[in-house]
């Protein structure tokens, strides 16, 4: 490879030390990393979205909300009956699950939308006005919104029904396939929404401290970047596990 | 461009820092420990009050701590923890970081700079081959006869299931993880990877996913091969949380050193190495990367549901509750199939380079170079069901998938035309690397027939299931990308350690490794095409000779690896010298100083041709 000597030294004006790139370049590197992060994440959520139609189009033996199982009793009195008198459990009933509240989830997911606008918003308004301080209250605000649709999530996953079912003559709960691949869809948002409430956190202690200020906002796009992924996928998520559920 | 770095090279211990400056593999391990055993301790109490035993519930948390642990151990997590408290790390931390005045001690420690991984990286896969070749040994040992007799078939599945994915991961970073750090950001004239620190997080992620794969072994076995299909998955014991959450595991290193690629060749080449100039090397590595990034979020998605299932008794695979095997088989080879070319491309990659520098010839056809190994990576996401033929899902997509699979062959065909294309009428350099590529070309034209074989349903049908697909697969890995991967190590070989590596054991341990993947595959095509089933730890009569004949070819390949093995050790420190650019070729690597200095460059280099133009001056002059 043929090196150009001369122009090497024109270019750099001799020898620099400290090798430091320029901001915008090293803003740039990671603007593409956090894109290829979300590239990454964009297959995650198509699989999970995948899962979830294929399973409701095959409705294995018309089990996609339902399932062979037991009610009407607590769980002590089936296994007394199985482990500890070695009888018989009686027959199973075919137990139907519905849709899950779609108000629930769209109350998390508008929660997300909410904090990816407000988070948005403080970035803009830090960029125009190079006010940190309402830039630190807004981050602290988004993320407490955050942490509020994390304990809605997790109340939602706590929603989804489980069935006692025999297994191979034990008594297990279990969830049907509708169910299953909601705990997917909701588990995964929630897992996102920790990683934002994470994120958050550190903006606005960050820019409390002044890492983040009106000139080096570099982070706080590159969050925001990943913040409104996180509000769009959930969005998506919503919109088919909302629409596209039951089977007609 | 020979000028060092002084002070890199006489500079002390950078000051300041805490106790985070203690931190190495050592305290990985103890961090990993602990926190296994606390969550051990949680889960038991609060999941699990009942069972004396291991339950799933108790595995997938102890795998959770271990991970956890390990991070914080070994200093993964101090990044991300001093972000949150808006600290930032000086220059000095930098540097402390990526080494800087801390002799060997920084080989065992979570360090930044890329030439250290990459170094990590080579040791790494010697310890997955070598743990995966151990295994290999067993399970040919226990199938030199017919009958049982050192294991069981419970404990040689799980032999089976964990040497092929030890095999895997080691071949995933064969290529990718010791040349894509070492070589690839100085080929691109660049100072370090585009994010130094998520590239020791990859390396040492690997690790905790591997300590977690061999435990597997340990805690109870799997019911099945690497692919791990469901329902047998359901019914296996404890060693398959273990096994998928290693999986987990190593798919956040892949993702992370797929961005980290990527970004590096993107954004961080020096002035004048545009994308035409780049050596094809770089090519495969990004290609890789990118294909890696598509495909590896599958995996932990299948792995984490066959987790959920096993734990938290959700349905996705369970036919009975309106889940579906073929679900999984779908999810699992979606992943699998591009796998396999993200294990192939740097390989080939590599030896292009080779190929060039060692017949003194441009790339063939760079272009096409790259077109093909473009069009392998894109083709490689539609093949998928080619591995479910005889499943019986969806038999109307049979004819679609066997068309995919069968145009598979022009990009590769393409490969062995820019091999032999560069090679024709070059002034070929018969050295070490050269010798182990000459090796692939043979194996690698049998390895891609087979699979023409394959993928013809007809065929398929009589041969799914047989050990006729393990010796395809395995001239594809062994004969093919672990060559590749033994020609790009005796390349590289002397800029990492400035000495040969050594040629005479080389050559013995080519032919050994040579020959010996003949007498094994071959004979084991025999056995397949014969009706030998896979993964079984005995066999019919009629099987015997072609057994033996493959176990003891495995022998051989065992020889020839230890020579090879004793090869890299005895050269590492006392090999012929071998000078800053022992191959005399053009490409930035070659360029710097032996060992490349922290930083690699003092001033960056600006690039004004391509770095094939070997012997055209002359021509022109
Ligand atoms: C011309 C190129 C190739 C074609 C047409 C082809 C075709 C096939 C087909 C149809 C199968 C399924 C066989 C069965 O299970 O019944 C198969 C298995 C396999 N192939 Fe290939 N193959 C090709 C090249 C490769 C390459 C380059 C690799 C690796 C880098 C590879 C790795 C594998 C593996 C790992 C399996 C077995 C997976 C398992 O069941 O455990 N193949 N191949
Ligand atoms: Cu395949």
């Amino acid at each position: 490879m043929s090196i150009d000597t001369e122009s090497e030294h024109a270019a750099h004006g001799g020898h620099d030390d400290g090798h430091h790139e320029p901001p915008e370049v090293v803003d740039g590197r990671q603007k593409m990393g956090v894109w290829l992060f979300i590239g990454g994440d964009m297959i995650g959520l198509s699989a999970i979205l995948f899962t979830f139609l294929y399973l409701r189009g095959v409705n294995t033996d018309g089990h996609w909300m339902s399932m062979w199982g037991y009610t009407g009793h607590p769980y002590s009195y089936y296994y007394n009956i199985l482990d500890v008198k070695g009888g018989s459990i009686p027959n199973a009933t075919l137990i139907k699950v519905g849709p899950l509240s779609a108000g629930l989830n769209w109350f998390v997911t508008v929660l997300t939308v909410l904090s990816a606008g407000i988070i948005w918003m403080a970035e803009r308004g830090l960029r125009a006005t190079k006010n940190v301080k309402s830039y630190t209250t807004m981050a602290g605000i988004a993320t407490a919104v955050t942490i509020l649709s994390i304990v809605y999530g997790i109340i939602q996953l706590q929603h989804i029904p489980q069935i006692f079912t025999a297994h191979n003559d034990s008594l297990t709960m279990a969830y049907t396939a509708y169910d299953s691949a909601m705990m997917a869809v909701d588990g995964s948002v929630v897992i996102h929404l920790f990683i934002l409430a994470f994120l958050g956190l550190g903006l606005t202690i960050r820019s409390a401290r002044g890492v983040i200020n009106g000139t080096k906002w570099y982070q706080a796009r590159l969050v925001r970047l990943f913040w409104v992924w996180v509000a769009i996928s959930s969005v998506i998520a919503s919109l088919v596990t909302t629409t596209v559920n039951t089977i007609h | 461009m020979t000028t060092t770095l002084e002070h890199t090279k006489t500079a002390s211990i950078p000051q300041g820092g805490g106790l985070a400056r203690r931190q190495n593999f050592l305290t990985g391990l103890i961090g990993g420990a602990i926190f296994a055993w606390l969550f051990w301790f949680l889960a038991h109490h609060f999941l699990d009050a009942t069972s004396r035993t291991w339950s799933d519930e108790v595995a997938a948390s102890v795998t959770l701590g271990w991970i956890i642990g390990f991070w914080l151990g070994i200093g993964a997590l101090n990044a991300p923890g001093r972000w949150l408290i808006g600290k930032n790390n000086t220059r000095a931390d930098d540097l402390y970081l990526a080494g800087q005045g801390q002799g060997k001690s920084r080989y065992w420690k979570f360090t930044t700079d890329h030439k250290v991984v990459g170094v990590q990286y080579i040791i790494m896969t010697m310890v997955l081959l070598g743990s995966g070749g151990i295994l290999a040994m067993a399970i040919r040992t226990e199938l030199i006869v017919p009958g049982n007799h050192f294991v069981n078939q419970q404990v040689y599945n799980g032999f089976i299931a964990v040497h092929g994915m030890l095999m895997i991961l080691a071949l995933i970073v064969a290529v990718a993880g010791p040349w894509g750090n070492f070589v690839m950001p100085i080929m691109c004239g660049a100072r370090d990877m585009a994010f130094p620190r998520l590239n020791a997080l990859s390396l040492w992620t690997l690790v905790g996913a591997a300590a977690l794969l061999l435990t597997t072994l340990a805690v109870g076995s799997l019911t099945m091969g690497w692919v791990v299909l469901e329902p047998i998955a359901n019914q296996a014991g404890v060693g398959m949380d273990f096994f998928a959450m290693a999986i987990i595991v190593f798919t956040v290193s892949t993702t992370v050193a797929g961005v980290n690629t990527i970004c590096t060749v993107l954004t961080m080449r020096t002035k004048g190495m545009t994308l035409s100039r780049l050596p094809i090397f770089v090519w495969g590595a990004i290609i890789a990367a990118a294909l890696g990034l598509y495909a590896f979020p599958y995996f932990s998605l299948v792995e984490a549901m066959t987790l959920m299932d096993r734990t938290f008794s959700t349905s996705f695979f369970v036919a009975n509750a309106g889940g579906e095997g073929w679900l999984q088989a779908n999810l699992f080879w979606l992943m699998g199939h591009p796998e396999v070319y993200v294990i192939l491309l740097p390989a080939v990659a590599a030896l292009f380079e080779i190929a060039a520098v060692m017949s003194r010839k441009p790339v063939f056809s760079y272009r096409t170079a790259v077109a093909g190994m473009t069009g392998l990576a894109g083709l490689s996401i539609l093949v998928w069901a080619h591995h479910m033929f005889t499943t019986g899902w969806a038999p109307t997509l049979g004819g679609p998938f066997m068309l995919t699979t069968e145009l598979i062959s022009i990009p590769t065909g393409l490969f062995f035309l820019v091999l032999i294309g560069t090679l024709w009428r070059g002034n070929i350099w018969m050295k070490l690397p050269t010798v182990w590529m000459f090796g692939f070309i043979a194996n690698f034209i049998i390895a891609g027939v087979t699979g023409i074989y394959l993928s013809d349903i007809p065929l398929d049908d009589q041969l799914h299931g047989t050990m006729f697909v393990t010796a395809h697969f395995h001239y594809v890995f062994v004969g093919s990308v672990l060559f590749g991967a033994v020609a790009a190590l005796a390349f590289w070989f002397p800029k990492v350690t400035g000495r040969y590596l050594n040629e005479f054991l080389g050559r013995i341990s080519f032919w050994l490794v040579f020959i010996g993947v003949q007498v094994t595959f071959l004979a084991m095509f025999a056995s397949g095409l014969k009706g030998m089933p896979r993964r079984y730890s005995s066999y019919a009569l009629i099987f015997e000779h072609t057994n033996f004949i493959t176990t003891i070819g495995a022998y051989i390949i065992m020889a020839g690896m230890l020579v090879l093995l004793g090869a890299v050790i005895t050269s590492w420190n006392k090999g012929e010298p071998s000078g800053p650019n022992p191959w005399h070729a053009n490409s930035l690597e070659w360029l710097v100083p032996t060992p490349p200095p922290l930083e690699n460059f003092d001033v960056l280099p600006v690039i004004t041709e391509d770095p094939y133009n070997y012997g055209e001056e002359l021509v022109r002059s």
